[in-house]
């Protein structure tokens, strides 16, 4: 048996990797705002445009849209619907979300499953984006595949948190890790 | 299709499933049993292909430009500026609250974080001035949900994307309606409390002298918002590039009005930027497949075959569409209701020949209402939460008003679409 706080410990590690994504992703973001800025501002003046903020600002969405998943997983920021769960007992709200988890896992590690071939096909033609930067697209989609494949790690190891808590009749920290998070919090 | 896909859509929901989640086992489910050809293959191209977009950065760009505000503490200081030219109106300080609402949610687009700055500066004077606290919480319920209509608003951004309607319309034909309704706001409250003064706070004037000074703290952020706006409008700037000019502004009056920019506060800005944008684009990839999957499977067919059978007129089957989004939004939270029914329901408006962009605009009236009616308003928590003492149901009786004003705009817009028509067309 693995104890209690083996399991808090490897939940605090998860929770500080990902805000640590957050963070990195955050000052993609400044990047990006900084760059499309300098883009306008040269396009309006006349010095001539820098080009391309248009793509690589798409890039950037990309990784937060993959990469910033698993830090609003861990935030308990995705939107869930309370609707029959909060009728319930302690116990049958931690079966929810222990139903609902594992639900999330399955069909998060499918997309990163199904993300695989898109990366796959471009390093083995070599793919360039059809744009003047001609960006060699492994680099924006390997970004992107390794934050589903993140996403799909920490959502495997978010269920086995999640039972291993229910298994030892740790209702608050279940709550805490995988319940019903409220835009409250924040 | 088209029933079987909704009910399964609710009935997933109902089981907690997280609404992006949800999305995706729905057109997995409709690629393995209405189409022919196996979808599952081009899941992986369709998620890449939905958030590579530099359409959809702008969602958290303007996120992150309505963080800064609010944890710069530039929300509180407008509060305070408002209140002095507002609240020689029967209902005082009230209108403050609307007002602020309207500020700010007009520059950042979300709504719950406008209401919960709102509550938390207004409540303690609220008390203190002895105020009615059902319609004074009300009132930031409401003002609150104004966001998603008033541009630049994040939840027409994704609209925009998600049926191929273009964003500077979308955000020219929700103006008017956004506009008229704050108004709208402001004249029921004085209505309500020149007829019962006690739901109103005691009758304050400030001196001229004051209300100029506190100029300081307001023209600041109209000109963000003329900035925003106006550069859209004028083609001078894609919405992605406003929203990085916007970011720029309302770093620069936290800065130099509000309480500053720590290194803490940006922490907390950006990784409060990430989580909520991460939540919307979840739930946008699910719906992007669940479209693509429908489409490929036929949706067409299966809708006129549907239109044709139930016998209604266009008015008639608009009529249901409203109906369904007032009863779902009793239980479903905003965006995820929006994003959810895009991928089923725009398709059968469009096929009656109405027009997208009016639509859109119907469609964030009917989803602000979900933000402020029991039992999963989520504007209700949050000014309930901000509220030290009382119960929840004081602040649900004190938006009864304001949904009236919604419904009234339903309706309206529906018998003139030329309230949301007519300044796309002129621009």
């Amino acid at each position: 048996m693995v104890r209690v706080s083996r399991i808090e410990t490897l939940e605090g590690a998860l929770r500080r990797a990902n805000r640590l994504v957050a963070l990195a992703l955050g000052v993609a973001l400044v990047g990006t705002v900084l760059f499309v800025l300098i883009d306008v501002i040269g396009r309006k003046t006349g010095w001539g445009s820098l080009g391309g903020s248009d793509e690589i600002s798409g890039y950037v969405m990309a990784a937060v849209a993959s990469w910033g998943l698993s830090c609003a997983l861990l935030d308990r920021a995705h939107v869930r619907i309370d609707l029959i769960r909060q009728k319930l007992n302690a116990t049958g709200q931690g079966l929810m979300d222990i139903f609902a988890m594992i639900v999330t896992n399955g069909v998060v590690l499918l997309i990163a499953y199904q993300c695989w071939p898109v990366l796959q096909k471009t390093i083995e033609r070599g793919s360039r984006a059809n744009t003047p930067l001609e960006t060699p697209l492994w680099i924006p989609q390997g970004i992107w595949f390794a934050g589903w494949a993140w996403f799909a790690l920490s959502a495997t190891a978010l269920s086995l948190i999640g039972i291993a808590f229910f298994a030892r009749g740790k209702r608050a920290h279940l709550a805490n890790t995988i319940g019903l998070g409220s835009e409250l919090d924040q | 299709m088209i029933w079987t896909v909704a009910a399964s859509l609710l009935g997933l929901m109902a089981l907690s499933i997280p609404v992006g989640i949800v999305l995706f086992i729905l057109g997995i489910g409709v690629g393995e049993f209405y189409s022919a050809f196996p979808l599952l293959r081009g899941l992986g191209q369709v998620v890449w292909s939905s958030s590579s977009s530099s359409t959809l950065i702008a969602v958290p760009l303007f996120v992150l430009l309505g963080e800064i505000l609010v944890r710069g503490g530039v929300a509180a200081r407008t509060y305070a500026a408002l209140d002095k030219w507002l609240s020689w109106l029967p209902g005082g300080l009230i209108h403050a609250n609307i007002a602020t609402a309207t500020m700010f949610s007009a520059t950042s687009g979300s709504s719950v974080a406008t209401a919960a700055t709102v509550a938390t500066v207004a409540m303690p004077q609220a008390e203190k001035l002895k105020y009615d606290p059902k319609l004074f919480s009300g009132a930031i319920a409401a003002g609150g949900t104004l966001g998603i209509l008033i541009p630049p608003s994040i939840n027409l951004i994704v609209y925009g994307f998600l049926t191929e309607t273009s964003i500077p319309q979308l955000f020219s034909a929700g103006l008017v309606p956004g506009i008229l309704m704050a108004l709208a706001f402001v004249v029921v409250t004085a209505l309500i409390c020149k007829a019962r003064p006690a739901l109103g706070g005691p009758s304050r004037s400030f001196t001229w002298g004051e209300r100029l000074r506190s100029l300081v703290q307001l023209v600041p952020i109209i000109i963000l918002f003329v900035v925003v706006i106006g550069s859209i409008y004028a083609g001078w700037a894609t919405p992605t590039e406003s929203a990085a000019i916007g970011v720029v502004i309302a770093a620069l009056i936290a800065v130099t009005l509000g309480n500053g920019l720590g290194l803490a506060t940006i922490g907390e800005a950006l990784h409060g930027t990430i989580r909520i944008s991460a939540m919307i684009m979840l739930v946008i990839a699910g719906a992007y497949f669940l479209n693509f999957a429908m489409t490929s499977a036929g949706l067409g067919r299966a809708l006129t075959e549907m239109l044709e059978n139930t016998g209604l007129s266009p008015l008639g089957t608009l009529l249901v569409v409203v109906l369904l989004y007032l009863v779902l939004g009793f239980f479903i939270e905003t965006l995820s209701l929006m994003v959810a029914t895009i991928p089923i329901i725009v398709p059968i408006i469009a096929g009656l020949g109405y027009d997208k962009v009016w639509f859109g605009v119907l469609m964030i009236v009917l989803i602000e209402m979900a933000l402020i009616t029991p039992p999963v308003g989520l504007n209700l928590f949050v000014v309930q939460s901000a509220r030290a003492k009382g119960s929840m149901n004081e602040v649900i009786l004190g938006v009864i008003p304001f949904v009236l004003v919604m419904l009234c705009m339903v309706a309206l817009l529906i018998a003139v679409p030329g309230l949301a028509l007519w300044l796309p067309s002129i621009l």
